[in-house]
């Protein structure tokens, strides 16, 4: 099997919190192959942000630490790296671009300048050719009058403009790996449209692979290969895009996409699952979704169902006993 | 349509003065530029359009939370646009808003019984008895337990909030709810329990809706007719079949097929418009939508369209259909 571009391993992030400790990210796993799409989807608090900050390890700031397992980019473990050789790798080799692109650029400082920055730094240019660099990134994300926005503060810009920089800025150094954090939650549709529509087509030209961190499942339907669902800071399923939507494993998954209203299905009543996200600190024993389970039985409440592979497969798995048993229907066939 | 409508809205303007330049120039932000539109009893109206549209403006106008620059709203047969504030305020308990943030619209040093009946307190004479009973009935109402009534807000998690949101709203049994964005902040597994009860409320207690929302699957869902406003205009209107089957308006069109759809195996042609959205301190003149239109023609440029109906109850305000118009009469 060929390497994989990223691959995550048992990943563990805890915050400290009060006196004690809450596990965020409680043993996630997954890959990302080269010049693939990876959605990492879930609702809010499920881990899915702490785990794409943990794999760029920029969790210093915060009360929040990795406690466990491994994040190897082409084979290198990230979580061994000294803060020196991670540098280099981000930006570099893996770039991130965050919801709100208002809080990650500088104020203060022009866009030619902050899109020059890492030029220079990672790639050695000078000046004037990382001007032209910055120039030629603007218009390939489609600014017009590039040479002229390199002027603006990022005030100057509106809101789709500015997600538009910060996807230049990520994409500036060619990174082999970009993981955008609800890249276009913060926009309007018709912007969205077009944001979503570059970075379909910034992969495709690329060949970069990226890891689309969102909670909207018309995004993850536009743009992924593969899709790893979490809740409660676990991996509960994975699947291929369409085998996810169509034939999704998990009840999670399913009540998720069931919730969801979509255009020209007329329906009187939209599923719902029925109460909340458990809280962190106060987690139920067994399988944390049983509580909102509609299948829930005697034993979820009490064991953890493990994440198993569905029919043997290597590129589905589910984690939930009605999935692991053999099936009853189709028995006829062994 | 004889019947008398609710509400109605006939020509609605309203600007915010912004300073700007040097002198203290005094300029205009027209947020709502002339709008008219008709909801009829039991009915829900939905208001979508993209940020600064001026769709939350409206829904503000509607309930007399701001004041109009210009233009009229009628409420039963009554025009209440120029009503004094103290005529005002009884009217007040007819027309009730939800707002989008559950975080930022309940007080969070009151107790949530206590904020689910302060409306009662304002607009009845019941005892303080009976104002718990109340409050403690329309929690169950919306799927809380009166368990619940003796804690604080930053007890409850997003939806939950919104639930309190709800029943703050209805204790007073309104005849109109204004929302404004009311599931956009919840995650989807809660936006469908919340659009749920709205759905069964209405039903229950012969409720009208003006929905305020930026995201066209959940107004589908929630409507029964649609307005779609761009720059503080309304640029169509028509039930919501009509609309999602037919649309007219260039920007309708753009705006429906820029949705994300939650289905990998559908493949279809989207209509990606360029730009951003123009100010509304310094509209385009002609068409506001000329700008960024893919079937701009000359005409677009200079005149106003005027926004009238071109089939039964489906109106539009492009010069696309200036000769249908034309050519029906």
């Amino acid at each position: 099997m060929a390497q994989h571009l990223l691959e995550v391993q048992g990943l563990k992030t805890e915050f400290k919190r009060g006196g004690g400790r809450i596990m965020a990210v409680s043993g996630v796993d997954f890959h990302i192959k080269k010049g693939e799409v990876l959605g990492l989807v879930g609702e809010s608090g499920c881990g899915k942000s702490v785990t794409s900050l943990s794999i760029m390890r920029l969790l210093k700031d915060t009360p929040g630490r990795i406690a466990g397992g491994s994040v190897r980019f082409e084979g290198t473990d990230l979580t061994t790296l000294g803060d020196t050789e991670m540098r280099r790798i981000r930006g570099n080799d893996m770039a991130m671009i965050f919801q709100e692109p208002m809080t990650s650029l500088n104020p203060v400082l022009r866009i030619g300048k902050q899109l020059e920055e890492p030029i220079r730094i990672h790639l050695g240019y000078g000046r004037k050719q990382a001007r032209e660099h910055a120039i030629h990134m603007l218009r390939l994300v489609g600014i017009p009058r590039a040479e002229e926005v390199i002027h603006d503060y990022p005030h100057q810009l509106s809101g789709g403009m500015r997600q538009r920089v910060m996807i230049a800025m990520a994409m500036s150094c060619s990174p082999k790996l970009l993981i955008a954090d609800e890249p276009t939650t913060a926009l309007d549709v018709t912007i969205q449209a077009q944001i979503l529509d570059l970075m379909k087509r910034l992969k495709e030209e690329q060949d970069m692979g990226m890891l689309l961190i969102t909670h909207d499942l018309g995004v993850v339907a536009e743009l992924c290969d593969r899709v790893v669902v979490m809740y409660a800071g676990r991996v509960v399923e994975e699947a291929p895009v369409r085998e996810l939507f169509a034939d999704p494993q998990h009840p999670y998954t399913k009540g998720l996409i069931q919730s969801v209203p979509k255009l020209r299905h007329k329906v009187r009543r939209l599923d719902s699952i029925k109460g909340n996200v458990p809280d962190l600190s106060q987690m139920p024993a067994g399988c944390k979704f049983a509580p909102r389970c509609q299948f829930a039985m005697e034993q979820c409440h009490v064991q953890e169902p493990e994440l198993v592979a569905v029919n043997g497969r290597s590129d589905r798995s589910s984690r939930c006993f009605l999935t692991q048993e053999p099936q009853v229907e189709g028995g006829g066939e062994g | 349509m004889n019947e008398q409508p609710l509400i109605e809205v006939k020509n609605l303007k309203k600007s915010f003065e912004i300073k700007k330049g040097f002198l203290g120039q005094k300029k205009y932000l027209r947020a709502v530029d002339g709008i008219s539109f008709a909801i009829r009893k039991g009915e829900t109206f939905s208001l979508v359009g993209e940020s600064g549209c001026g769709k939350s403006t409206t829904g503000r106008l509607v309930t007399r939370l701001l004041q109009p620059t210009e233009g009229e709203v009628w409420f039963e047969g009554s025009r209440i646009s120029d009503l004094p504030e103290s005529r005002m305020r009884p009217l007040r308990k007819h027309m009730q808003m939800v707002f989008q943030d559950p975080y930022a619209s309940l007080n969070p040093r009151m107790k949530v019984k206590d904020l689910v009946a302060e409306p009662l307190l304002i607009h009845t004479k019941l005892t303080p008895g009976e104002r718990d009973k109340l409050a403690h009935e329309l929690l169950e109402t919306v799927g809380l337990s009166s368990m619940h009534a003796e804690r604080f807000p930053h007890e409850f998690s997003g939806g939950q909030r919104q639930r309190i949101g709800i029943a703050r709203a209805l204790s007073v049994r309104p005849s109109l709810i204004v929302a404004d964005e009311p599931v956009s902040a919840l995650d989807v597994s809660i936006q469908s329990q919340v659009l749920n009860l709205l759905q069964d409320l209405q039903e229950e207690y012969g409720l009208t809706y003006l929905f305020i929302s930026h995201d066209l699957s959940v107004v589908e869902h929630i409507s029964d007719r649609i307005g779609v406003m761009y720059l503080g205009s309304l640029v169509e209107t028509a039930d919501k079949d009509t609309l999602y089957d037919r649309p007219l308006h260039p920007y309708t069109q753009a705006l429906l097929s820029s949705v994300p759809i939650p289905d990998p195996s559908l493949k279809r042609e989207r209509i990606i418009l360029t730009g951003d959205l123009p100010s509304p301190v310094n509209p385009p003149t002609g068409c506001r939508f000329h700008t960024r239109c893919p079937s701009c023609m000359e005409v677009c440029k200079t005149a106003t369209p005027v926004f009238r109906e071109v089939e039964p109850g489906h109106e539009v305000a492009c010069h696309l259909y200036d000769e249908a118009v034309m050519g029906g009469k």
